[in-house]
């Protein structure tokens, strides 16, 4: 038992009900995730990406099996629990990018630590930014920005608390190739650099070249694993 | 057909998607609309009461011979002689308590030999024998009594027992008099009961058709001896009614302010209601619909509102004008004139009138939304709009707007009454409230401008997300703000004025309640009617060792130029010495009451002034029983008793006109020493056989003020209603702001926000809208207060007073809101932390 593992699934099933009918979204996925690890999660559209990623997130709780996030059994928490886990451990990019638009830049990047209480805010946002290269924005409003910035302005907002693990779904779904690929290589950044393990759902296949490991979703089912990167 | 399938897809669902906030706005709708009809029908019902079945017990009556004090029995001996076909009806009437009920009735004597009327009283078969007992009385069914009971009741100074000979259901056609209550008795019983032997209050003459009514008048006015005058029947009808149209009036535009505080409340929802489906209406013009088509769809919705809104408010109403017309009543009776409290009835017009009134105030709420729903381009089909939207309000050229409206506000209350209404000042009013609203987005931008940097290192997170929240959604606050700001300066601009005026009041009462002990007749008076006093009493009282002096105040209703005033005569002189009656500033009060038993003189209270627009120097003409009598107007005195106005003058210049010597009030000074119990104790033993009322100094300001505030009391829950429509609205708002904002806020749970920040985030923003509305409804109702001071009041009810903040209770009535805001952001709040972020987020 790996308890270096940043996240990690045991056996893990989702089902929704659905008008009555029972929808099984994830089937017994077991995986540990490592520090540093980039994962491209991929699969079609309804394969179970976004409620891997939520469950991940401890956002949500499984139906059955374990999710450890660290050394904490999401099941097990409450609401405060699992609160102070995403305050502390966990960041998260949307694929429409989720910024406050009536917060600033800058507030938008600090508000997880505000949030959390945490002191030094406006510093920390301002080296995150600055690591995005979006510092001269900072007092920008969001919808001054283009999708490609405001991308990256949730980047830094995502990594402002420094969490381990970063859950990024569809996070180029809305860009075009050029901007995909900065976002992707900052993502490749901060699991390479930064030590954060990044779980990102994903359609695009050219996406799949710059991660450690690519889970094909079938589903709800682990349809293959590939390491892209130790092929080369 | 399609139109109805638009309305279903694009208004109807999504509003019962969200029952809630549907709900709320239609119980806001029809509690403004509940408030004005309720006022309407209660005012009604109280103000039609004193036309009381008094009126219709004689039938048909076409003209009415009266006099300031009776008219000479004899009267009717002459008119008998009359070559002409004519009926007169004399008539003596009282106003009486039953003592076994309670209950204020008329007393009316009749004569039951000859009346018309005399088979609805007595019934057909019953013979004279009847009238052998001087004490039998006929009785409405509504004072529930049974033949044979005896009848104890209070008139003017004296208990009496009559009984009852029969009771009579007969109700008059009018379904607004209430209950038949009356008291009927013969003719020369009446007379011996009001101690008014050889005179008749009233005649009513009846004319058959076909006669000349100019002619006729003409023949029985050649008749009466000087001082008594015909008139049409209903003359004193018609001008209670007048005069107690502006006090009416006011209560209208108050319970209007609940109105206007619920159209706020439709405007917002109807913004929400365009602003959501903003996306919708941008594919549907895409699709072909027009714009007409587009604003149509909104302004159905908010005619549905405003149709349901307003039938559920008449039903309220009613419910709600039985409970006020008690109220209402009591402050009739105490400023005006004696009434009993009629019947509440919902009519078809009224009906009719609600629903109009519910759609009216919401189309007119709904027109910018809807305007601004056709506006929408079909490309922002494909804008995700929202976010600049809310930008979009203009709040500098609003705040031009708002200049220009508040200026004009400004320039209305120099104007004029028109028809002795304050139009203007009710305009001004109005121009106020909008110009305000106007100016809120500005306000509420360069708060958060203001706040910037400093809120949350101070208060939080949460107060930034909302403070800015609010900013960013300026338009959706801004209504909030104006609704709640409207209601809150109401009750602080009222709260002003009646505080303003009770407090001018008691120290007017300090001055003018100068004597130990005062008394008057125990039956039922008001400013219309003073039961007189046996003058043995006055006599036997100054004749005790320990009373210094006496003051004999006798007061008579009449007629000046059509209004209904008050004459009262006392010793003046004793008013110079003793008294401390105040006059307008730059009167010489001395000068004035030395003048005053000289010659034809009068001094006129304050109310008088404004109404006649008598001032020094001016004359007037005072129809006493032995003719008009010119007088001269030495000065005007404060005077805060009634509004009816009050002509007062010597009683050695008056007491000589007047048929008889009587008294209706007294007032006691005991030697200097004597103690207040030992000098109550002496009074009231000498006293002892009369129904009198005695009142030490204390206890008649007590029972002052006691009157006073049950006349406002109506006042106050119709400010309680508008606050409690506010508060509704606020949590409606909320609910939609929350509903609305659902992504963010799901956004804040992934952010690592707890569930207590959301529901701090919802409660600062109730907070802060509170406290923006707080203190901008304070300034508001503070320049509404001068307004009502100083422009309305005066122009509707003539009087001055000075202006004093009663700050407790502004205090506490702004902390109540305060707190009952917060808690409409309970169930918002609680809506919001039951969000479930993974499916509200990737719903986008
Ligand atoms: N809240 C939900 N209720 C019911 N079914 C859901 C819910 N969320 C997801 N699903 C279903 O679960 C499956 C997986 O969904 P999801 O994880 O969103 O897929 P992906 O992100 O890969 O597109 C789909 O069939 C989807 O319809
Ligand atoms: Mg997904």
């Amino acid at each position: 038992m790996s308890s270096m593992a940043i996240l990690r699934m045991d056996r893990v099933s989702k089902h929704y009900r659905s008008n009555g009918v029972d929808v099984p979204a994830l089937r017994h996925f077991s995986r540990d995730f490592e520090p540093g690890e980039f994962v491209a999660l991929v699969g079609r559209s309804g394969c179970g990406k976004t409620t891997l990623l939520n469950l991940a997130g401890a956002m949500d709780f499984p139906s059955s099996g374990e999710v450890w996030i660290g050394d904490q059994m999401t099941s097990a928490l409450d609401d405060a629990g699992l609160t102070r886990l995403r305050r502390t451990r966990i960041g998260f990019i949307f694929q429409f990018f989720q910024l406050l638009p009536t917060l600033s830049v800058a507030e938008n990047v600090e508000l997880p630590l505000l949030l959390a209480g945490a002191g030094d805010a406006r510093t920390k946002a301002l080296d995150r930014l600055e690591w995005v290269e979006m510092a001269d924005f900072a007092h920008r409003m969001p919808h001054q920005l283009s999708g490609g910035q405001m991308q990256r302005v949730a980047i830094a907002r995502a990594l402002v608390h420094s969490p381990r693990l970063l859950l990024a779904d569809e996070p180029i779904g809305n860009l075009d190739t050029t901007t995909g690929n900065l976002v992707l290589n900052l993502l490749r950044r901060a699991a390479s650099e930064r030590g954060a393990t990044v779980l990102m759902a994903t359609h695009s296949p050219e996406s799949t070249s710059i991660v450690d490991t690519v889970i094909r979703l079938r589903d709800g089912v682990v349809e293959e694993v590939n390491h892209p990167a130790c092929t080369v | 057909m399609h139109r109805l399938k638009l309305f279903h897809r694009v208004i109807l669902r999504p509003l019962l998607a969200e029952p809630s906030r549907g709900l709320l706005t239609l119980v806001a709708v029809s509690l403004g609309v509940a408030v004005v009809i309720a006022i309407d029908l209660a005012g009604f019902a109280a103000a039609g009461s004193f036309r009381s079945s008094m009126e219709s017990l004689a039938g048909k009556a076409v003209f009415e011979i009266t006099a300031s004090s009776g008219i000479p029995e004899e009267t009717l001996g002459r008119l008998a002689t009359l070559p002409l076909p004519l009926r007169f009806e004399p008539r003596i009437e009282e106003y009486v308590t039953d003592e076994a009920s309670g209950v204020t009735t008329s007393l009316i004597g009749i004569d039951l030999v000859a009346h018309a009327q005399r088979n609805v009283v007595v019934g057909e078969q019953t013979g004279l024998e009847i009238l052998d007992n001087p004490r039998a009385a006929w009785v409405g069914a509504g004072l529930g009594k049974r033949p044979g009971e005896d009848l104890r009741i209070t008139i003017q100074d004296r208990s009496e027992v009559l009984q009852v000979a029969g009771v009579f259901t007969e109700q008059d056609d009018g379904a607004q008099t209430g209950p038949n209550r009356v008291m009927v008795v013969d003719f020369p019983v009446a007379q011996a009961l009001t101690g008014r032997a050889g005179l008749v209050d009233r005649i009513e003459v009846g004319i058959p058709e076909g006669l000349d009514e100019a002619e006729t008048r003409a023949a029985i006015e050649a008749v009466l001896p000087p001082g008594v005058e015909l008139r049409p029947f209903g003359t004193r009808t018609d001008a209670n009614r007048r005069m107690l149209g502006a006090f009416r009036w006011n209560l209208r535009i108050l319970s209007g302010i609940a109105l206007v505080v619920g159209a706020f409340l439709i405007y917002n929802t109807i913004s929400v209601s365009v602003v959501r489906r903003r996306g919708e209406i941008g594919v549907l013009r895409a699709l072909g619909v027009t714009r007409g088509g587009a604003q149509l769809l909104f302004l159905a919705e908010a005619a549905a509102f405003g149709a349901a809104g307003g039938l559920a408010g008449a039903g309220l109403g009613t419910l709600m004008a039985q409970g006020a017309v008690g109220m209402l009543a009591a402050t009739v009776n105490a400023l005006y004139v004696t009434s009993t409290p009629g019947t509440v009835a919902l009519t078809g017009w009224h009906l009719m009138a609600s629903l109009l009134l519910g759609m009216g105030v919401s189309l007119v709420a709904a027109f910018a939304p809807a305007r601004e729903a056709g506006s929408i381009a079909p490309v922002e089909a494909m804008a995700r709009g929202r976010r600049e939207y809310d930008v979009r309000v203009h709040a500098g050229r609003n705040a031009l707007w708002a200049a220009l409206l508040l200026a004009m506000g400004a320039a209305f209350c120099g104007l004029p009454p028109v028809d002795g209404r304050p139009l203007f000042g009710y305009l001004a009013t109005l121009l106020l409230i909008l110009g305000t609203a106007m100016l809120l987005p500005l306000l509420i931008v360069l708060l958060n401008r203001l706040t910037q940097r400093r809120v949350h290192s101070l208060l939080g997170v949460e107060a930034l997300l909302a403070s800015r929240s609010l900013a960013g959604s300026l338009r959706r606050s801004a209504v909030l703000v104006g609704a709640l700001s409207t209601a809150v300066a109401m009750m602080v601009s009222v709260g002003l004025m009646v505080g303003s005026f009770r407090e001018t009041v008691l120290v007017w009462m300090d001055n003018q309640i100068q004597a130990d002990i005062y008394l008057r007749a125990a039956a039922p008076s008001s400013p219309d009617n003073y039961p007189p006093i046996d003058t043995a009493v006055g006599d036997a009282i100054a004749a005790l060792p320990e009373v210094h002096a006496v003051d004999r105040f006798r007061a008579v209703s009449l007629m000046v130029n059509n209004r209904p005033a008050t004459l009262g005569f006392a010793d003046s002189q004793m008013m110079r010495t003793l008294g401390r009656t105040s006059f307008l500033p730059g009167q010489d009060r001395e000068a004035i009451l030395r003048k005053l038993p000289v010659g034809p003189y009068v001094i006129v209270s304050e109310p008088f002034s404004q109404k006649h627009d008598a001032r020094p120097g001016d004359t007037l003409r005072l129809p006493l029983p032995d003719g008009p009598f010119d007088v001269t107007v030495l000065g005007v005195f404060n005077d805060y008793s009634s509004e009816r106005g009050t002509v007062f003058g010597d009683a050695r210049v008056f007491g000589p006109h007047f048929p008889r010597e009587e008294v209706t009030s007294l007032s006691v000074y005991l030697k200097a020493g004597v103690p207040l119990e030992a000098g109550r104790a002496a009074v009231e033993q000498s006293t002892a056989n009369r129904r009198v009322l005695l009142f030490t100094n204390r206890s008649l300001r007590e029972e002052a003020i006691r009157i006073f505030d049950q006349t406002f009391a109506i006042t106050w829950a119709l400010e309680a209603v508008a606050v409690f429509v506010a508060v509704m609205g606020m949590a409606g708002a909320l609910v939609a702001l929350v509903i609305d904002r659902r992504g963010e806020l799901s956004l804040l749970r992934f952010l690592g926000a707890s569930k207590g920040q959301i529901r701090g985030l919802i409660y600062f923003e109730a907070g802060l809208l509170g406290l923006i509305s707080n203190t901008v409804g304070l300034a508001l109702g503070f320049a509404l207060a001068l307004i009502l001071i100083y422009v309305i009041n005066r122009q509707s009810f003539g009087w001055t007073f000075q202006f004093h903040w009663p700050g407790m209770l502004l205090l506490g009535a702004l902390s109540l809101i305060y707190a009952a805001t917060l808690a409409s952001a309970w169930f918002p709040a609680r809506v919001a932390t039951r969000l479930n972020p993974i499916e509200v987020i990737h719903e986008e």
